[in-house]
Order: structure tokens, then sequence, then C-alpha cells
């Protein structure tokens, strides 16, 4: 192992990571800018080829798809990278959060509208029509308390049930949704027909009132500033994964961070410590399924529209493929891994595919692939590196444990931080 | 609840027990494998339980400490308090804090993070109060860091704070162990074959150790062990089980000279009273 | 000191007590209305009643081949291998490329029959060696890993295999002609189709081996040897990597009498069947107790049973709710009942 063992006698807290403590958000940050900047006032102005093949591999709408992607690994990251429970049913949360966003911004709900400080369209009559903040808060609160009762029930469990019952939640949520048009005779859902449009979002402030039960537009507010196009949803989604990192690092450093890392290294003597093994790990699932919950809502904004058929197992699959790929436990390792494998599955392997078949006059469908891809992602990351391309410095350290002459624990690779910028 | 005194036989000292337990048996299927125990820690004292191999010790600790369930009719009383039927976690935290046979540190935790680990159940700070990082968390945290280096410094590992636990040396992690188990403010501390894998200077070191985690941080202390010599040093009782039943309790010399104990080590191994059997028991 | 004896006394000591209690009071009561909607829904057309559960009886049975197999895996190396529902859904591929392609039959005839006899040895070879290199290359090299990375790599096998039925068999629902009698015979209004009676001829006679093997032989001497304690086992003489290959093996062999069977009765498939059928059969092992064999037989048949109700009878939910009721029952045992009906309990050593 390359970590310092006994070489080290003074109790010193090791330096680089004080170095990549900084280094990564400055460099997030920088790149959010950068990316926002280029879209925003550098592209339109470059010539029409470049601004093609930019459309083509990198357009602003894949990256905030990717951004979606990183919130809800982020989250996951929590659950099973903290605190050491594999959740094989994630995609519920997202499926929550988006419902919950649906429900509480259309005009679904079956009451006469209710605009609180919303965007209602002009002319909806029914119908919640919340800010959305108090969508995300209200989402987030919605989804961390089914994680509550997603999680009780499986917190005696032994490691390997725990991830059959969460996968069992993970199918029967969606499920849920898709016949929601009559659950129990009620339409909670619409069903496979979708709940759509979502109201938009321009703005932080009110832009329209309920007048005699009808959405009518005044003009309140500085709505204009901040229109929900591509870059407007690319400001809000940076700032909410920039939310989730923030919280995921903070709790990690925190006692409730710390009693997850004891769990996950060893249960028993966690309780014998005096740690509450199921409060804790309720926690961990609560906190988790916010993030779930925060990313639901920004999928029902970028589709404009909540439907059941996306969320399926191999979602959840895709999730652990990028928390697992980045290094259990490290968060920017796995942000860098889901906006990698987000960016690969949605633009990347389509324009290779039509790249290769256009250049070698081949007829490959290349975006059949994926399967093989995320399969054997997992087993290849599994047999030869363990900790992710990014680990975490612990888990480098463990994972190694008894695969003898395996020696690749080296410091993050430079190039791959690189990567990320690219990736941006 | 008062009566919990006066029930304890042979339980002269009029000083209030730190710890008793009362009628323990654990029964796996039909296997007895610790049958109708009772005994008692007093306050600020130091004992030992001692036995053949397989005798039960291990899990009448597990059953002290909430792993496993005593049998209907026995109790656990702690400080005064009856625990019997509460989770390990609630137990420790009201004060009785353990090591484990075979050493089980948070390996990839620093020896530091792994004591504040133990402080859990004595700090507040919530989800909202550390994300938002509150002043009163930061100061908690900033608390818990300094009791944390300064436990380490008592057991004697305080340059190693913020190495990773799986580094430590044997000995090291050992003591790293003691320094967890004291974090959780106890009352007693239940030490299961601390000296497993020392030498005999290392042995005679951590008698003197024994002694100090009594008198500096005011705890009673049940230990767990083989070594003879370091039972007849340091315990001022010391309690012997065979087969799972309680045949002899004292002081060293009277256990020393108890025919049973002595038929219960000469059936069992090798005559001499220095038994150093390092490793693993049943169950 | 004792100062707070009063307060101890109101301490909540009967907590666990207490909620054993409520679970079982909860427990019992899912049974008896489980037990009163079966009433109802027999009372109400009994013929009705009959056929479905007849045909849930017959699905159960090949539950139980694919149950059998993660059983066998779990009980040995504590793995659940989210790849075997997938080899079941190579089986049935392969099945129908051996009779329809290979063979070319298409309806029942004495060739039909030959084919499907060849079809049944090779299907057991195929399904077993894939399994058995499975093993080999991957899951081999994770058995001292932390338990995390052998699940995921399981997970990830059963992509890689997945990937393989979407090339094989297109993404669309595939159906493939039976070789085996149609029609059923009428017992009084209730159904009973004779693929039915097939099934049960291969699915008992594969189970009565599977039992002989693991409790007689030599062989399965030596897996239960491994199952209870490798290294005790490895002391002793027991080549514990042929064990557990062999055991993937039988497992393998049992998914691809499974895809036969299935392939030969249902006879539509798509690259994603594992995946459904897997999770059920897995339910349907926990429902039996893992690890334990007659466990899974019991589990599959169960809840074949309990599916063939619910999509058939007039107050069941549907078959759009079939995956639901399914992993509901999942969660409930789990959660009341993890060691499942004829499983046995274990306790974590300190």
């Amino acid at each position: 192992m390359a970590q310092p063992n006994f070489a080290v006698p003074v109790p010193q807290r090791p330096q680089n990571v004080d170095r990549t403590k900084r280094s990564w958000p400055i460099g997030f940050a920088i790149a959010a800018v950068v990316i926002f900047i280029f879209y925003s006032f550098i592209l339109p102005y470059l010539t029409p080829d470049i601004r093609t093949v930019v459309q083509h591999w990198m357009p602003l709408g894949t990256i905030n798809t990717a951004l979606i992607w990183a919130m809800s690994a982020l989250g996951l990251n929590i659950v099973v990278g903290y605190a050491g429970l594999l959740d094989l049913g994630y995609v519920a949360f997202w499926a929550l959060g988006g419902y919950a966003a649906a429900w509480l911004m259309s005009y679904f709900v079956p009451v006469s509208a209710i605009n609180i400080l919303g965007n209602a369209a002009p002319g909806t009559k029914t119908g919640l029509h919340l800010n959305i903040l108090l969508v995300l808060i209200g989402a987030a609160a919605f989804c961390a308390l089914f994680g509550v009762i997603i999680g009780a029930p499986t917190l005696r469990l032994r490691s390997d049930y725990l991830a059959l019952v969460t996968l069992g939640f993970g199918e029967i949520i969606p499920q849920i949704f898709k016949n929601g048009d009559d659950f129990f005779g009620h339409n909670i859902s619409n069903g496979t027909q979708s709940i759509g449009p979502i109201d938009a979002v321009e703005g932080v402030t009110a832009r329209t009132t309920v007048v005699a039960g009808v959405a009518q537009h005044t003009d309140v507010g500085w709505g204009d500033l901040l229109a929900f196009d591509h870059s407007g949803r690319f400001i809000m989604f940076t700032l909410l994964t920039a939310l989730i990192i923030f919280i995921s690092l903070r709790i990690r450093q925190g006692r409730l961070g710390r009693a997850w890392l004891a769990i996950r290294e060893d249960e028993l003597a966690a309780s014998a410590m005096g740690v509450p093994l199921m409060r804790a790990k309720l926690a961990a699932y609560a906190v988790g399924a916010v993030a779930g919950g925060i990313c639901g809502v920004a999928y029902a904004l970028q589709l404009n529209r909540m439907l059941p058929d996306p969320f399926t197992f191999s979602v959840s699959i895709t999730l652990l493929a990028m928390v697992v790929l980045g290094g259990m436990g490290n968060v920017w390792g796995v942000l860098v891994g889901a906006l990698l494998i987000a960016w690969f599955n949605s633009t990347g392997l389509p324009e290779i595919g039509d790249t290769v078949n256009g250049t070698f006059g081949t007829n490959i469908d290349f975006p059949s692939y994926s399967f093989l891809i995320f399969g054997g992602t997992l087993v290849i990351m599994m047999l030869f590196r363990r900790e992710g391309l990014l680990p975490e410095r612990r888990t480098r350290l463990v994972l190694h444990e008894g695969a003898a002459g395996d020696t690749q624990a080296e410091e993050p690779d430079e190039e791959l931080v690189d990567q990320a910028g690219a990736v941006k | 609840m008062t009566e919990t005194q006066t029930a304890v036989p042979e339980a002269e000292a009029p000083a209030p027990a730190a710890l008793s337990a009362e009628n323990i048996t654990v029964t796996f299927g039909g296997l007895v494998a610790v049958n109708d125990v009772s005994f008692t820690v007093p306050d600020q004292s130091i004992v030992s339980l001692i036995g053949p191999n397989g005798a039960g010790k291990t899990t009448f600790f597990n059953a002290l400490t909430g792993l496993y369930q005593p049998d209907r009719g026995g109790r656990v009383v702690l400080n005064g308090l009856d625990v019997t039927g509460m989770s390990p976690n609630r137990i420790a935290s009201l004060g009785l804090a353990r090591t484990f046979q075979n050493i089980r540190l948070f390996n990839l935790m620093t020896a530091e993070e792994n004591v504040k680990v133990a402080m859990h159940s004595h700090l507040k700070s919530g989800v909202f109060g550390t994300v938002l990082g509150l002043p009163w968390q930061r100061r908690e945290e900033r608390e818990a860091h300094e009791v944390a280096l300064e436990l380490l410094d008592f057991v004697g590992i305080g340059k190693t704070a913020y190495e990773y636990a799986r580094n430590l040396s044997y000995g090291d992690q050992r003591r790293l162990e003691v320094a967890r188990a004291l974090a959780l403010k106890p009352r007693v501390v239940l030490l299961d074959e601390p000296t497993a894998g020392m030498n005999p200077r290392e042995s005679a070191a951590f008698v003197e150790f024994v002694h100090r985690v009594r008198d500096e941080r005011k705890v009673s202390v049940l230990l767990i062990e083989h070594d003879m010599s370091v039972v007849m040093r340091v315990s001022e009782r010391i309690t012997v089980l065979d087969r799972g039943e309680k045949i002899a309790e004292g002081t060293a010399e009277e256990v020393r000279t108890n025919p049973r104990v002595v038929e219960a080590y000469l059936g069992s191994s090798a005559g001499d009273n220095h038994i150093t059997i390092a490793d693993e028991e049943g169950e | 000191m004792a100062q707070s004896p009063t307060a101890a006394a109101s301490l909540p000591k009967s907590r666990l007590r207490l909620s054993a209690y409520g679970e079982r009071v909860a427990a019992y009561t899912i049974l008896a209305a489980v037990f009163a909607w079966l009433v109802v829904n027999f009372l109400d057309n009994p013929q009705q009643f009959l056929s479905a559960a007849v045909f849930g009886i017959s699905n159960g049975a090949l539950y139980a081949l694919i149950a059998l197999g993660y059983s066998l895996v779990y009980g040995i190396i504590e793995l659940i291998n989210f790849a075997h529902g997938d080899l079941f859904m190579l089986g049935t591929l392969f099945s129908g490329f051996i009779i329809t392609v290979v063979f070319g039959s298409k309806a029942m005839s004495a060739m039909g029959w030959v084919a499907f006899l060849v079809a049944l040895v090779l299907v057991i070879l195929f399904c077993a060696s894939i399994n058995m290199s499975i093993e080999f290359l991957a899951y081999r090299r994770l058995r001292h890993a932390p338990k995390l990375a052998p699940l995921i790599t399981a997970v990830g096998m059963s992509f890689v295999l997945q990937f393989v039925g979407l090339k094989w068999n297109g993404s669309t629902q595939k159906s493939q002609p039976s070789v085996l009698p149609q029609g059923y015979i009428d017992l009084g209004g209730v159904r009973i189709y004779t693929s039915f009676l097939i099934v049960l001829a291969v699915t008992i006679p594969i189970l009565g081996l599977m039992t002989w093997i693991v409790t007689k032989t030599r062989m399965g001497k030596a897996m239960r040897a491994t199952a209870q304690d490798q290294d005790a086992a490895r002391l002793m003489g027991v080549n514990v990597n042929r064990i557990i290959s062999f055991t993937f093996g039988i497992g393998g062999a049992l998914a691809g009498v499974a895809g036969l069977m299935y392939e030969q009765t249902v006879g539509t498939t798509r690259y994603d069947l594992g995946l459904q059928l897997g999770l059920i059969a897995f339910t349907a092992a926990v429902l039996g107790g893992i690890g334990s064999l007659p466990g899974a037989v019991l589990g599959g048949v169960l809840i074949g049973l309990i599916q063939g109700l619910n999509e058939g009878v007039r107050y069941g939910a549907g078959q759009r709710w079939t995956q639901s009721v399914v992993f509901s029952i999942l969660i409930l045992f789990m959660v009341f009942k993890p060691t499942g009906l004829m499983g046995v309990s274990m306790r974590e050593k300190v």
C-alpha cells in the first residue's frame, strides 16, 4: 500500500487531504462558470461547423441530463458509499421526487387552482402551483419520509437481503405510478398518459396569480432575469448539484458521517460503541432520498412532464455503476463517474456509433451495447479496481486487502481530473 | 429494583455495585452456554472472569452487553438501572463499554476517528446542524477532537492519532480499543482477553495499565483473561466459570485453593497455574 | 451509584418483546387476510379458482427449478447470484434455437420429441458451462472480498447476459412454436393443460435427482461440508474450488431445464425475461428459506400459486400488479420471517 505506515510519527493531518479539499470545489465552480459563458456568449459567435460539432457531441441539454444523474448518484453514494447499505431500488426516490413535482406544480391535483408564488400557465383552472423552492423542499421532505418508510423494515436485515428489499421497493413504486390511473379507484399519476406540462420556472418570483379560480398573467417580480431555457436549467441544476455535494461533504465530516463509516466497517462493533444502528441507517436512507427527490424535481423540469416509463431497474443499476466507477464514498469521484457515464449513455455512445458507422460504412447499433458496457464496467471494476477511478483514500486501502499482487493504489490520476473538466 | 443489592448473593461489600448480573442463562437451541450465573462488579473495582476454554465467558459478556438476550428470569443491572433487553448501543451509552477478543476496530478510520465514534451518544449534532455548521456544533466537534487526543495520550498512542487503525501495530490496536471504550465515559469497562498475544513483559506492563485505567478514569474493570499471572496480580475478585456454571468466586487466594477450580483446570489443561491460551474460545 | 431506582423501572426494557408481539399479530393478520381472500375467491367460482391454481402450480414448478439455483449458490457461498435469472433466459433462447432452428420442429411429432430430448441434454450442458465459467472468471477471485463486491459483480454479469440475449433475440418479444402436445383435460370444469403434466413429469424426477445428489453422494456431502465451513472442508481434503464449481454447474443445469420448459410451455421470451422471472424465483427461494432445497421447491410452488390466483380469479389484482404483489410478499417475508418457511436461523459470531 502506498499509505504512510509508521513513517509519519508527527500527529498531523495528511497534507494532500487539505489540498484536494480545496481544489475540487474550486474546479467544479470554475468548470460551471466556463461552461455557462461558453454556451451563452461564445458559442453563438463561432462558425457553424464548430456549432454543429458541439451540438452533436456536447449539447447543453446533455450536460443538464448528466447533472440530474449526478444528483442521484451522489444521493446513492450516501447510502452505498458512506453507510455501506446496498440500495438497488434507488430509482424509486427519483420517481417519487418527480411525481411530487408533478403534483405540486401542474394542473393535475383536482382542486381549484391554488397559486403559492408559483407560475401557473395563464388560463389554468385547477391544481397546485407552488414556487419552485417550495416544491424542492416539499419533494425533499416527501422523499425523506419515504426513505424512512422504505428503510425502516430493512434495517435488521443482512446486507444482501437489504439489497433485495430495496430492489423490491424500486419495482413496486414505479409500478404504482405506472398503474396509477387506477390506484384503488383513484387517479394518482395519469398512468402511462403522463402528467404535463409542468409549470414553467421563470425566475424566483410569481408571474401569475389566481383570479376567480383561473390563473392570470401578472408581471410581478424579476422573472425575465432567468428564462428557463437550457442555460437557465444549467444554472439551477449546477446549484442543486453543488448543494448535494455540500451536504454530502459536510455530513461526512460530522458525527453522523463517522457513525455511517463505523457501520460500514463493523456494524457490531459500532453498536457496542453506542452507535444506534437503526437511527443512523435511517438517517442515511433519508439523506440519500433527499438527493433523489431533488433529482426527481429537476428531471420533471427538464422533461416538462412526468411519465412512469423511464423508472426501471436499469436506472438503479446505472446509478450504482456511476458510484462504483467513481469510487464508493468519494463525492468527487462519484460526480465525475456520473457525468462521464451519463454523457456516454445519452450522447457519447450514439455519436461514437454514428461516427464509426459513417466512417466505415457499417451499421452497428451502438446504443444497444450499453448493457454490455455497464455490466462489463461493474464486473471489471470489481475485479480489477474495486476502489473506483477516483478512490476515497481509505477505501483504496481496504478493498485491496486479500487481493494479493494488486498494486493499483496510486494517487488520483491527474489526467482524470482534466477529463472531468473536459466533460463539462 | 430496590432489592437489587440484597438479592445478589455474596455481596458482602457495602459499596453499591456498578454492575450486577442476576441469574443469567443463555441457551442456543438446546445447548445451555451459560447457566444461572449471578455476580457483581463493585464500584471502581477490578474483577476477573476466568475459566477453561468453552466455559461460556464470552457468551456471558455478550449477554451483559446486550448482544445476546439472557433467558427469562435473568437481569442485568448497570449502575442501578435495569438494562436487560435493551439494545447493545443503549447499554453502551448507559455506561457499559467493552473491547473485543479478536480486535474489532474501524479499520479504515483513523485512531482519532475511532475514538470519536464511541462519543456518538454523548454528542448532539444532527443532520441540519452539521450541514449548516452552526457554531455550537463546531465547538462540540472541536471538544470531541480534544477529548479524543487526550484519550489516545492516556493509553499511550497519542502519536498515531491520524493513522488508520489497520496500520497500527497489534499492541497499539489493543490500546486503541481501550481508548475507544473509555470514550463512552463508562462506569464499567469489559476487557475480553486483553493480553492475548502479548509477551510476559507486555503483560506485566498491562497490569499497571489496568490499575491506571481504574484509578484515573474512575471505572470498574471486568476482565476475561487466560493469563493466570495477570489475573492473580490484577484482580480484587475472581469469578470462575466452567461449562456455563459459576463454580467459584472470591479473592485470588481463595480461588487458587478452591478444589473445584483446580479440578476444572486440571481436567482440561496442563496442571500448573500458568495457563496461557492465546487463541479463541468457543461460541 | 444507584441514584435513580425509580427511573429504571420505567425504562423501555420490554420494547423488543412488544415489537416481537406486534410482529406476530401483524403476521397472523396478514395470513388471515390471505386465507379469507382465498375462501372468497373459491366460493365465487370454484372452477375458475382451481384452473388458476393449476396454472399457477405449473408456473411454480418452473420457479422452483430456478429458485433451486439461487438457493444452492447462496447456500454455498452466500452470494445472491443476480445473473441466474438471465442464465435461465439464455436457456429459453438456446432451447428455441435447438428445437426450431436446428431440428426445424414446429409442432408435435416424433422428430419433435427427439428434438425436445436433445435440447434437454444440450441446454443443461450449455447453461451449466456458462454458469461455471462465470464463477471461474469472476466470483472466484472475489471470494475473500467484501460482500458488496461479488454482489455488484453478479449484477454486472446479469447485464452482460442480458446483452447476449438482446443481441441474440432482439429487443422485442419473440415466440417459438411448441413441440409438446397441446390442449387440456377437463375435470369437471377445471382445465388441466397437457403442458402442465409434462412440466411435472420433467420437474419431479429432476428434483428427486437433485435431492439424491445433495444428500447421498460424496459430492453432495462435500457440498454440504463446504457450505458449513470452507476452511474446515479444505482441511478434510475437499477440493473447495471444484465443489463450488460443481454447485454452479448444477444450478446452471436447473436453469437450463427451466428455460427449456418455459420455452415449450409459455413460448414467448425476451432479453429481460430473466430479470422478471429471476426476481420472482429469488422471492420463492427466500419464501421457502434460502439455502434450503425443499424450501426452494415449496416457495416456488407457492409463489406460482399466488401469481396464478392473482391473475386468474375475480378478486385478484390482475397481471399488471403481479410484480408488486410478488415483491410485497418478498418484503413481508424478509422483514417478518427472514429465515423463510423452512430455513434455519443464523447467528453472527462475536
